[in-house]
């Protein structure tokens, strides 16, 4: 299945900034929950992975992430993902879009995915992807703007776990909770 | 009402039996495939695809083989070393048991892991890693016909398109001519979607190889358990399996409506483990697995056309149909019948000009085309025309009752030859569908619909008028892989008296155990309650094709009553030895023979069946069995009158059901409850597809409803209050006059339900709405012809 996602927000922070931390896949990816990178091939490609939970279903996939394109002028990125699930019920890619503009000293962050999910998450998870996406982008926007104004977690890590208090109400219970390292 | 020619305590046809076999239902004694459980018994879980379509490049089953109780791990190259990787369908393709390289669907077969229990089996499946190399699947039927598309079957030699076969029947220049001339013609492009039966129980076996007798007994969900055992003869003769060594026995089941004929790739992977180890093995699927891998039903694309006068004659019809059949062509059909009895769509109207061509092809979807509740694609065929027949009224401005009044084969027009081939041998047409608006109020209905119109409210009235075409059949045109598709009875009477009778068919919850035992209580005049009915074990019944497309009553029901009037013959040549008098002095009435004119000079049957064995007159055979093979001469042509009323939300078009009237004439009723339950069951699942249930694919092949969660089935919360009620047109050529009922609702009331929906808003320009009809493709549609705009 097919699931494109919009997500646009503003950071109080100048777009230099902005850019260095979301051009830096190792800095950027212990903002995203559940996510990490486990392995840096070079400057463009990475091996990471990304465990979640969809209603009833558990996803963990493993792939490679490459960064496709990586426009400091303009800002502008382009990144393309491709992971399998771990236990070979199918597999997920992604292409990201993303760009900043700058606003009164603010930066507007826009950016787009597209995902294609194939196998057991897709015939399970299809009415729910939107919306448990939606919260984990809502998350990740959280964690970025924290991690930004410095408001690094105590324990010297990012907290990109799913926050099972933000999800309450929706249909998913998270059971993430601690259970992911950032970069390191 | 019904005449009843027996005592209610002989309890022959007509009579409200309660079931058999419901006393053992009710307590949870039934006995299911998955209650067997034998000695040292394997279970076996099956690896499914995540992908549509895809290379295989490895199965790594190390990790599953480290679980305890994991013994072993069966790939598609295991079983090709016994030429056990293909096998047949039952329409002459060809099917992988499990894979050597590729997959074609999601939810495929790729290994099947053994333990010796059901959960290290499914642990097992958890942990065997699968590599695969993705490609792109062909997912939409119209495109997989494109020169572009991959060929899917490059497994068959010389294979250069994704074309299965076509097939066609009828007079093309007749009707073109009758088209071209015609006042009106309409047309209207129509999907009947991929539905699936979804059966309680789901399907599995336990196979049981004795190594040391060379012998298999293969407990499983099957509606045909001799056909099965002639199809493992067949598949596996060459590993010296052969018929007598076979014993396929089905217990009871819990719902097959069609999805229970086909033979799975688990069936035969349990066989081919059993033969291999010399253990029983148990495989039995999940809810999931059963939905998403298990033979799918309808997937018709048509294009229905139908010319006429503008008064509103009907004169020809043409339809043009695409079969989507998956990655091969597993359908459950007569071998003659590509398209199944498609051909009955005609429907019941008097015209002479028909024709209809089909195209298969192969998708990457799961293989099927099962019969669902329908004898052979006569669903497909009805809501065909049924659909078409509205489109075509408010053409020509005409009331669709009037128009269906005015177009009937007139009852004393049978046997009545259709254009299509069928002789359809008995109807009253035109007093089924005055019951049905006597009974719904229709003139009253369309006053109201008026005045609801004006107040702006959506109220809509829909007809179906079908006809089914069931009883396959008579051996000059039906077969499956050969075997003529008659059905067989045996009836044993023992000295006291009572009886036990075994048939070639395989109850699924038809209630055979009460129905049979009444037409030969009917016949015979012993007490129903004492004829134990048993179907479904290979050693001890007759041969006979199984139980679907509502053959049993046609078939081993005639069966039944033929071989009940062989005893009475030899009961009247017994009692005329006992009274000492003429054959021809004895008169029968239920439960004995009498001499003419000297009532009290009388034999009752069960004082003849024990002089039967012991006192038989000399130079007779002594006993009281009889066996026969009925042979249908004719199909039998069920039809009904349904009406439905609809009421919907013009905000949230949220559909209702206000009335359903159900008028079947089934022929003579054996048992008039359970005719009703079947009416109510089949109804039900024939709302299911009108407005809730399709199989979903997207485009990379993913099936997105794979689970009751998201594909719905209707419980008793949705549906509404079915009416029911009969008229007769006893079948001419068989011998209770019975025509089969289980599928008729099944396949009369979708159209009669979008047929109201479409009428409910016809009046803002909507003509047509593709099943099933939710809310929101009625919201889509309404926007569409701008009725939100003016709001």
């Amino acid at each position: 299945m097919n699931t494109k996602i919009n997500k646009q927000f503003d950071i109080e922070q100048p777009i230099a900034t902005v850019w260095a931390s979301l051009a830096n896949p190792e800095e950027i990816v212990t903002c995203v929950p559940g996510a990490a990178i486990t392995e840096k091939v070079d400057d463009r490609n990475y091996k990471g992975e990304v465990v979640t939970k969809f209603g009833p279903i558990k996803a963990a996939y493993a792939g490679d992430i490459e960064i496709v394109e990586l426009d400091e002028s303009n800002y502008k990125m382009t990144l393309k993902g491709r992971g399998l699930d771990s236990k070979g019920k199918g597999s997920a890619d992604m292409i990201m879009n993303g760009v900043l503009t700058e606003q009164d000293g603010k930066t507007h962050v826009d950016f787009t995915m597209d995902i294609t999910i194939i196998g057991m998450l897709a015939q399970f998870g299809s009415r729910l992807i939107n919306d448990v996406s939606d919260q984990l982008l809502n998350q990740f926007v959280d964690n970025f703007r924290n991690k930004l104004a410095g408001n690094e977690p105590t324990e010297g890590e990012a907290d990109n776990s799913l926050n099972a208090g933000k999800l309450a109400g929706t249909v998913v219970k998270s059971m993430l909770g601690g259970m992911f390292k950032g970069g390191k | 009402m019904i005449q009843c020619k027996t005592s209610k305590e002989i309890g022959g046809m007509g009579h409200s039996k309660k079931r058999k076999e419901d006393a053992r239902f009710i307590q949870g004694k039934g006995n299911y495939v998955d209650d067997v459980k034998l000695p040292g018994m394997l279970h076996m879980d099956i690896v499914r695809s995540p992908y549509a379509y895809a290379k295989i490049k490895n199965i790594d089953a190390s990790k599953a083989l480290e679980i305890p109780g994991v013994i072993a791990v069966v790939t598609g190259k295991d079983l090709e070393q016994y030429n056990l990787h293909w096998m047949p369908t039952l329409m002459s393709d060809t099917q992988m048991v499990l894979p050597t390289d590729t997959v074609m669907y999601q939810a495929q077969e790729v290994c099947a892991v053994i333990a010796t229990d059901r959960y290290a089996a499914r642990d097992g499946k958890e942990a065997v890693r699968v590599d695969y190399e993705p490609m792109k699947p062909v997912m939409d039927p119209f495109k997989a016909l494109d020169e572009e598309a991959p060929v899917l079957r490059s497994d068959k030699e010389g294979k250069e398109d994704n074309h299965i076969w076509h097939w066609e029947v009828g007079d093309k220049e007749k009707t073109d001519d009758v088209f071209e001339n015609a006042d009106i013609t309409v047309s209207q492009q129509m999907h009947i979607p991929r539905i699936h039966v979804a059966s309680i129980e789901t399907c599995g076996c336990v196979a049981a190889y004795n190594k040391v007798e060379n012998h298999l007994t293969m407990y499983m969900t099957t509606q045909a358990p001799h056909a099965i055992r002639t199809v493992i003869a067949l598949v596996a003769g060459h590993v010296g399996l052969t018929e007598e060594k076979i014993r396929v026995i089905s217990p009871d089941i819990g719902g097959g409506f069609g999805g229970k004929v086909p033979v799975y790739p688990g069936y035969v992977i349990a066989i081919a483990v059993s033969f291999l180890t010399g253990a029983p093995v148990k495989w039995v699927e999940d809810r999931s697995e059963n939905l998403q891998a298990d033979s799918f039903a309808r997937d018709y694309h048509i294009t229905a056309e139908m010319a006429g006068t503008k008064d509103g004659k009907i004169q020809a019809t043409r339809f043009k149909v695409l079969a989507d059949h998956g990655y091969t062509d597993a359908s459950a059909n007569p071998s003659k019948f590509p398209t199944g009895l498609f051909s009955i769509g005609t429907g019941s109207y008097d015209y002479g000009a028909a024709y209809m061509e089909a195209d298969a092809v192969y998708t990457n979807k799961p293989p099927g085309g099962v019969a669902y509740r329908c004898s052979f694609r006569v669903t497909e065929a009805v809501h065909a025309i049924e659909r078409l027949t509205d489109v075509f009224a408010r053409e020509v401005g005409k009331d669709p009752a009037q128009l269906r009044m005015d177009n009937f084969i007139k009852k004393e027009q049978f046997p009545w030859p259709s254009p299509t081939g069928w002789l359809y041998d008995s109807g009253d047409y035109h007093a089924g569908l005055q019951k049905a608006m006597d009974a719904v109020g229709y003139d009253e209905l369309r006053e109201e619909q008026l005045r609801l119109r004006a107040e702006g409210k959506f109220m809509g009235i829909g007809i179906s008028t079908f006809t089914e075409v069931v009883g396959a059949g008579p051996s000059k045109d039906f077969d499956i892989l050969g075997v003529k598709m008659f059905d067989s009875a045996e009836i044993r009477v023992h000295p006291t008296g009572k009886a036990i009778a075994r048939f070639g068919t395989k109850s699924q919850g038809q209630g055979h155990e009460t129905t049979y035992a009444q037409i030969v209580a009917e016949e015979l005049g012993i007490p129903m309650e004492h004829i134990q009915i048993e179907e479904g074990d290979t050693d001890t019944a007759p041969y006979g094709l199984g139980t679907y497309a509502s053959r049993s009553t046609p078939t081993a029901g005639a069966a039944a009553a033929m071989a009940a009037r062989k005893l009475r013959d030899k009961a009247k040549k017994i009692a005329a030895y006992l009274l000492e008098v003429s054959e021809q002095d004895l008169e029968w009435e239920p439960g004995k023979f009498f001499v003419k004119g000297a009532p009290e000079k009388s034999k009752t049957i069960q004082e003849i069946v024990f002089a039967s064995y012991t006192n038989h007159p000399p130079g007779m055979e002594a006993g009281f069995e009889a066996t026969h093979y009925y042979d249908p001469p004719n199909l039998t042509f069920p039809s009904g009158a349904y009406i439905c009323v609809v009421d919907i939300d013009p905000e949230t078009c949220a559909i209702k059901i206000r009335r359903f009237v159900a008028i079947d004439d089934c022929g003579n009723i054996i048992n008039p409850m359970i005719v009703q339950g079947q009416v109510h069951g089949g109804l039900t699942q024939g709302l299911a597809p009108a407005m809730f249930e399709e199989l979903i694919y997207d485009e990379a092949g993913n099936i997105l409803n794979g689970t009751f969660m998201d594909y719905l089935v209707p419980t008793a919360v949705e549906s509404p209050n079915w009416e029911t009620g009969h008229t007769v047109t006893p079948a001419p050529h068989h011998p209770i006059g019975a025509k089969g009922v289980g599928e008729s609702p099944t396949v009369g009331a979708p159209p009669a339900i979008v047929n109201a929906i479409v009428d409910a808003v016809s009046h803002l320009g909507i003509k047509h709405l593709e099943i099933p009809v939710t809310p929101y493709k009625l919201y889509k549609e309404l926007k569409a012809v701008g009725y939100f705009d003016e709001e």
